[in-house]
């Protein structure tokens, strides 16, 4: 199954009966997800672990595959080549992984029953991993199923196939209980085999549908002279003795013939049965062609099992009371059509390995007399159409190493899912069906936040190997702990996963790895990744979006003015609000009249430190500078305070111009462009010195309790500000009032924009509170006590200077020596209702 | 002793003659030079030239070896850039005399102006008389002698090296302070002045860097990006990334930095469609045959052009930010695909070189690792003002990925979080830019195109300064650029988007009546063939690819450029981290992804109904959004889009 194969670019329809998210544009199948043959949703159940989250894991990790606990132990795990940390530092562990979370949760957790919703049945001969696949989907569709299994157990070739040593017996038992349980409709007819004990004509009668999983359970024969020898033994069979319990007595040397998987644990099994030193694995080809998994190879290796590469066997000879296997050297040749480069004899290479046993593992075949009678067998499998998972009669379906040839449980859990799929299509009368295709889903995990995930190297799990009692078959290594699990899962790329790349978008990147990988002779790909690259984004700026700072850029100096060096050269960021009070930074922290006293003294004591000032209805503390909000004819302007501003309701009507005292400067606060001539003509008539203008009318709002934040709201409306510069303007008295803003101002970026739109200060409300370690719920904020007085204090106090940072960087990119003398002519909108709102021209567009 | 009379004799041909005496070991003597700039550019033999009178502009600059004796004054910048060898100035040298030499040893015996030695790396110079302010600005390394008074805010951010002050200090510049001299020192410098035959018995002050703002005090704390795509469109106001902003930045008190390009969406390219259905785009398979992509670009003013297969070039990116092994396999990549690769900031390194088969060689203001020999063994010459992703910003390389070997390279002290300078020192307007240009075109004999890199801003006046200036092309740079390095803030904030850039830009040359002979280079968030053929439908001439290539090539962008630690091996100096990448396979990956791009431009200019790129125009394009319908004037065809399909999103 490759990966980058044209149908991810030209991802096939998913049946509509999974749940799958290839249409999501923040998702893309991961590499590894995509080489699984079940789909496994691997980058979601990773990061659960590293999270701790192993519930979640475990179910992301069974949703598609029954045989987990196995699959933890044993499986080809196909998604580690397929990792692109492969190229690396090496493929992040994924069945390790899934094996840690199996081990946590797979013997205990018991899933819901599905009941049997539905009249017809199925029979399944052979309970290896396909057929009790397909039966595990087809009960979880509500069918009943029988499965008929000629030998005393489910698993198939789990059971007989796999030693101990890899493969525990209690693994198997702990997914087939669990498989059990979930599907009350499955009935099991062990020692039941197809034309022994039941004929198929009685299962096409007693079923509505059979499906065939009969398995490649028979070794094929080298096919050299003299293989009839007792002392000649196939791997299949071999490993099938031992597997049922016998520890048979071994020759001092074994040979192994053949690089397969099934070669790998005749080998190591041979190494732990009594009176056996030395096995020697041959192999027709060299190291780097080899089919065996890599990690089986490299525990093979680890247990001193001996590989002859290039070697081919001709002939078994009795020589004395041994055998000698003869055998050839060859070199590759030409590759064969399935691509692999063909070995070719060297002459005169004849030569003689002595040994007392020959372990022949060189392919399986599955035979069936019965079906072979009735025409429905191939020359060692039974004849199917992979497109319909059907056979010649159109009620019988088959799938696995039986109808496709000898692979490996996690492709032939694939076959079963797909069979099922076409059976339950067939069942329900429906003929055609949109092609299988193995759905993909995305938990939508959040990525890892592991500060060592670069540097991690892969985690090796404790290797065991043959152990201090190799004949009673210990595990060969352990499973992870949890630290080292979690740097195993930290690793992880997440490939599937957007990464806050706005232009390069996880879909995007992906075509362009893709593209990539593409032969520029392949025009039918490139022609579907063109398709593809020619389908639309979605606007980023519907209609409904409104007016929003984050929609300004600033213009850079460049040639046509002289950059100020944001890295050193200094740039004025001081205000003297209303020409009185001198503040270092030109920023104002309000919105918390309601708000306990830790987070008010953690206010004051922060602007203070920053050089900034207050403002609320009561003084914060001592320390900062105060702007006293009044409501007028109720409260009095306040000897401590530096300033009072009269709050102006939503309706315009005249204010106090009273001040406790001469120095005192005098505001007015307004939430609304209603009225705003009036108020702003009176102002200036009135000698105030400060207009505060207030976006989203949180500082108006009187009936605000602890908790809540009015600014969160409501975005801020930016024409208030540019409607009183404008009238100010019209008045012919720009400059001559101080405006400060308060309102959805989050960043020292956001207050260079308001700056540049005619504002002098900027105050933070629920910015300083998600400092103050603020949470947003969805009625307001909520602070965990979790944080000394100091580093509330601190944490007010950095935001405002980095904010400062930020605000004088923009100034200082525009060309500016000074905050304050950003323009208008400084910033461009990108979208038209922000353009529309606050008067500065879109990006590009000729200013009038 | 040859005698060339500058009376007689233009710059451009006295320059050529003095570097063939050059290569046959004669001295040179020129006289009436009447403070004519350029003088001796680009020699690299060691002869000695000696001016008869008053030498103007860079006078010795981008030398290696040669030694020059001036009777008289200099003009500013004398020396610049010079490696090894020297001059004598018998008289007053203007402002940022000795600017960046790396090695070159300059004695003023008059006063020097202001900024002298600004961003110089090894070498001394010295200067008989007094100085005028900030002398040693942002120097790197070697020492600057002032007999004289030193002016003010002397040292200013300097980094390394030290200035040696006789006089009176006026006052320290920033991150400047004074220091005792080592044993030993004070011999040195008086046999230094000893064979320059200048007399001194007063006591040396010491000044040196203080050290503290080579690093940030506080490093931020690493978080793999959070994937903000909500932050814009119909997002919350108050959103996951706005909050987490809050929170580091109410941690460390400072501005954020990270890598790569922007985290929101702007208007792009994207938001243009194809007034022709071209749906059947490429069903022709051997479209690429059918189509003229070749073309040149840099001529216009008669030096070697650039020779591109199609229209298309590798985005400016450094070794520094990128590791060697990067930047080796984009440069085989380029070799393969047949288009022009580009250095970044920082030098070039044998490997690149040897990798790319067209290279252009980037200048920035911190002159890190420029050189008259890398200019010869360029093919292409560019002056960086800016750059889409961080306008305003200098270069920035945090310590972790400033290595020994990037350090020499560089001319810089390892170990420093290296904030490269934001202008040039010499260019500070569009006057010295012209005569900038000059000296680079003199120093190289007007072999190379000269370009100018531009992150877009106020496009339309930089465009026109840029055309007055005399480049051979332009290279426009639109914010959706990536870094691999910058203030987040300026990253989304600064600048203007690549779409209304390229608008402005074209608007601009044709106002001046130039749109048929200045070559526009079109770079920043340009990403397949799709967004190239409706940049050169827009006008322009080619267009450039960075973070694409490092995508092809291996990058998974999670946005940790910055630190250093790349997993990938790209954004990394650290050798194990480097070793994950195999520069082989990679460029073979990113040469696939270019002959892609080919493919895409050829079927999407095919199926528009053209058999050359160059018929492409802005007539085959429509807006697809109210936005682009805005910023390009194109007819707003929201039709177009129910006839495509679009992405379609199914949040389960």
């Amino acid at each position: 199954m490759a990966v980058y194969d044209i149908n991810r670019i030209l991802v096939p329809e998913a049946p509509p009966e999974y749940e799958d998210h290839t249409r999501d544009v923040h998702y893309v199948p991961a590499p590894c997800q995509v080489a699984c043959p079940v789909g496994t949703d691997a980058p979601s159940y990773i990061a659960h672990i590293w999270d701790k989250n192993y519930e979640a894991a475990f179910e992301a990790i069974t949703a598609t595959n029954p045989f987990s606990s196995i699959c933890g132990r044993v499986c080809d795990a196909p998604c580690e080549p397929a990792c692109r940390r492969v190229d690396s530092d090496g493929a992040v562990q994924i069945r390790n992984l899934k094996r840690f979370v199996m081990d946590k949760l797979g013997a205990t957790y018991r899933p819901p029953a599905v009941p049997i919703t539905r009249k017809q049945s199925i029979g399944i001969v052979g309970a290896g991993p396909a057929g009790l696949v397909a039966a595990h989907d087809l009960c979880v569709a509500g069918y009943a199923v029988h499965v008929y299994e000629m030998t005393d157990r489910l698993g198939g070739m789990m059971i007989w196939g796999i030693p101990a040593f890899r493969l525990p017996p209690g693994i198997i038992e702990e997914d087939v209980e669990r498989l059990k349980q979930r599907c009350p409709g499955l009935t099991v007819h062990l020692e039941t085999a197809l034309g022994r004990d039941v004929s198929l004509e009685t299962l096409k009668a007693r079923h509505d549908a059979v499906l065939l999983t009969i398995g490649a359970w028979w070794g094929k024969p080298m096919g050299v002279p003299g293989e009839a020898d007792e002392r000649v033994v196939d791997g299949v069979g071999f490993l099938r003795r031992v597997n049922a319990g016998e520890r048979p007595e071994m020759p001092e040397t074994v040979v192994v013939v053949g690089g397969g998987d099934v070669a790998m644990d005749a080998c190591r099994v041979a190494k732990r049965l009594p009176g056996c030193k030395h096995v020697k694995v041959i192999y027709r080809r060299g190291p780097d062609e080899i089919p065996a998994r890599k990690i089986e190879l490299h525990h093979a290796l680890k247990e001193d099992v001996e590989f002859l590469y290039h070697t081919q066997q001709v002939a078994v000879v009795p020589r004395g009371n041994q055998l000698a296997l003869r055998c050839v050297n060859t070199t590759l040749g030409a590759p064969d059509e399935d691509g692999r480069r063909r070995p070719v004899v060297i002459e005169g290479s004849e030569h003689e390995i002595l040994c007392g046993a020959v372990i022949a593992a060189v392919g399986q075949r599955g035979l069936c007399e019965t079906l072979d009678r009735v025409g429905m067998m191939g020359p060692d499998r039974v004849r199917a159409e992979w497109d319909s998972m059907r056979t010649s009669d159109p009620q019988v379906f088959a799938a696995g190493d039986g109808a496709f040839g000898g692979s490996t449980i996690v492709m032939a859990m694939h076959h079963g899912q797909r069979a099922a799929y076409y059976l339950r299509h067939f069942l329900e009368g429906d003929g055609d069906p949109l092609p299988y295709r193995t759905p993909y889903r995305t938990r939508r995990v959040p990525v890892a936040q592991d500060l060592m995930w670069e540097r991690f190297p892969i985690q090796e799990p404790v290797f065991v190997g043959l152990g201090e009692r190799p004949a009673e078959f210990p595990e060969i290594e352990l499973t992870y702990d949890t630290d080292t699990a979690r740097a195993e899962a930290a690793r992880c790329y997440r490939c599937d996963a957007e990464t806050g790349s706005a232009d390069y978008s996880v879909q995007h990147r992906e075509d362009i790895f893709s593209m990539a990988r593409t032969d520029p002779r392949d025009a039918s790909k490139l022609k579907a990744m063109l398709d593809r690259r020619l389908r639309l984004r979605e606007n980023p700026f519907p209609e409904e979006r409104s007016a929003c700072l984050d929609d300004l850029v600033f213009l850079p100096a460049n040639l046509s003015r002289l950059v100020i060096d944001p890295y050193r050269e200094a740039c004025r960021i001081d205000w003297r609000l209303g020409e009185r009070l001198a503040l270092d930074v030109p920023f104002f922290v309000a919105g918390f009249d309601a708000a306990n006293e830790a987070l008010q003294v953690a206010v004051d004591r922060g602007a203070a430190a920053a050089g900034a000032a207050c403002l609320g209805t009561t003084r914060p503390g001592p320390n900062a500078p105060w702007l006293q909000l009044c409501e007028p004819g109720r409260d009095a302007p306040s000897d401590n305070a530096v300033g009072v501003v009269y709050r102006v309701g939503e309706r315009w009507h005249p204010m106090p111009t009273m001040r406790a005292h001469e120095g005192q400067i005098l505001g007015l606060l307004l939430t609304s462009r209603r009225g705003l001539e009036d108020a702003i003509v009176y102002a200036l008539e009135h000698g105030f010195d400060l207009l505060v203008l207030d976006g989203t009318g949180a500082l108006g709002d009187r009936g605000t309790r602890n908790g809540e934040w009015p600014e969160l709201r409501t975005a801020p409306d930016l024409a208030l500000v540019r409607d009183t510069i404008a009238t100010l303007r019209r008045l012919k008295q720009e400059e001559m009032i101080d405006i400060a803003w308060f309102g959805g101002a989050r960043s020292g970026t956001d207050a260079a924009k308001l700056v540049g739109l005619g504002v002098n200060t900027i105050g933070y409300g629920v910015a300083a509170a998600l400092a103050l370690g603020g949470e947003m719920t969805p009625t307001g904020m909520l602070f965990a006590p979790d944080r000394t007085e100091e580093e509330r204090v601190g944490a007010v106090m950095n935001l405002l200077k980095a904010n400062a940072g930020e605000a004088s960087m923009m100034a200082r990119c525009a060309g500016k020596t000074r905050l304050h003398n950003i323009e208008p002519e400084d910033l461009r909108s990108i979208t038209r209702a922000t353009a529309t709102a606050t008067g500065i021209p879109l990006a590009g567009t000729r200013v009038a | 002793m040859v005698t060339i009379d500058l009376a007689q004799t233009p710059v451009r041909e006295a320059n050529e003659r003095i570097r063939r005496y050059g290569a046959d070991g004669t001295d040179v003597e020129l006289v009436n030079p009447d403070a004519r700039h350029h003088l001796g550019v680009g020699l690299v033999h060691p002869i000695h030239v000696r001016i008869r009178g008053s030498a103007g502009y860079f006078c010795a600059g981008l030398t290696d070896a040669a030694r020059f004796e001036v009777d008289n004054n200099v003009g500013w910048g004398v020396g610049d850039n010079m490696y090894s060898g020297r001059v004598v100035v018998r008289g007053n040298a203007g402002a940022i005399p000795g600017v960046a030499i790396r090695g070159a040893e300059i004695v003023i015996h008059g006063n020097m102006g202001s900024r002298a030695g600004q961003v110089m790396k090894a070498g001394t110079l010295a200067c008989a008389g007094n100085a005028n302010f900030m002398a040693g600005y942002m120097m790197y390394g070697g020492r600057i002698i002032i007999l004289g008074d030193s002016g003010e805010k002397v040292g200013e951010d300097m980094t390394g090296g030290h200035i040696f002050v006789g006089g009176r200090v006026q006052d320290l510049g920033s991150d400047a302070e004074q220091v005792d001299l080592e044993d030993g020192e004070d011999d040195d410098l008086r046999a230094f002045l000893d064979r320059y035959e200048l007399r001194f018995t007063g006591t040396f002050k010491k000044i040196a860097n203080a050290g503290r703002k080579l690093r940030y005090a506080t490093s931020e704390r690493q978080i793999r990006s959070i994937p903000f795509f909500t932050f814009s469109g119909a997002s919350e106001y108050w959103n996951p990334k706005i909050q987490e902003d809050i929170y580091i930045k109410s941690q460390i008190g400072r501005y954020r930095i990270r890598g790569y390009g922007g985290a929101r969406a702007l208007p792009h390219l994207a938001d243009l469609g194809f007034r022709r259905d071209v749906s059947r785009a490429g069903e022709d398979a051997d479209v690429v045959s059918k189509v003229a992509l070749k073309t040149e670009i840099g001529g216009l003013n008669g030096a070697n052009p650039l020779k591109l297969s199609m229209p298309v070039m590798i985005a400016p990116m450094s070794y520094g930010a990128l590791s060697a092994s990067t930047k080796r396999a984009i440069g085989l990549a380029s070799t393969l695909s047949g288009i022009a690769e580009n250095t970044g900031e920082g030098g070039m390194s044998d490997a690149q070189r040897g990798a790319a088969s067209q290279l252009i060689f980037q200048m920035l203001g911190g002159r890190l690792g420029w050189n008259i020999h890398d200019m010869n063994r360029a093919d292409g010459l560019e002056i960086y003002i800016s750059q889409g992703a961080k306008p305003g910003l200098g270069g920035q390389l945090m310590a972790k990925k400033v290595t020994p070997e990037l350090a020499r390279i560089r001319g810089i002290p390892h170990g420093i979080d290296l904030r490269s300078p934001s202008r040039h020192p010499d260019i500070l307007g569009g006057d010295d830019l012209l005569i900038k240009v000059e000296e680079m075109r003199e120093a190289t004999g007007y072999r190379l195109p000269v370009s100018v890199k531009l992150g877009a801003g106020r496009v339309s006046d930089d465009v026109k300064i840029a055309v007055k200036d005399g480049f051979d092309f332009i290279e426009l740079d639109g914010m959706q650029g990536s870094t691999g390095a910058g203030s987040a803030e300026v990253i989304d904030y600064v600048g203007v988007p690549t779409l209304p850039a390229v608008i402005e830009a074209v608007g601009a040359l044709e106002e001046i009546g130039r749109r048929q002979d200045i070559e526009l280079v079109l770079m920043g968030g340009i990403r397949d063939g799709v967004d190239a053929v409706k940049a050169l439908c827009l006008g322009a001439d080619a267009v450039a690819f960075g973070t694409s290539t490092i995508i092809a090539g291996g990058c998974i962008a999670c946005m940790q450029c910055h630190v250093g630690q790349c997993v990938t091996g790209i954004a990394t100096q650290d050798p194990a981290h480097e070793s994950r990448y195999d520069p082989e396979a990679e460029s073979h990956n990113i040469h696939r992804f270019l002959e892609g791009v080919r493919w895409q431009i050829a079927a999407l200019t095919h199926a528009l109904g053209y058999s050359d790129f160059r018929a492409l125009n802005r007539d085959d394009l429509v807006a697809l959004t109210p936005e682009a319908a805005e910023i390009t004037g194109l007819p707003h065809e929201p039709g177009v889009r129910a006839k495509t399909p679009e992405l379609r999103v199914s949040l389960a």
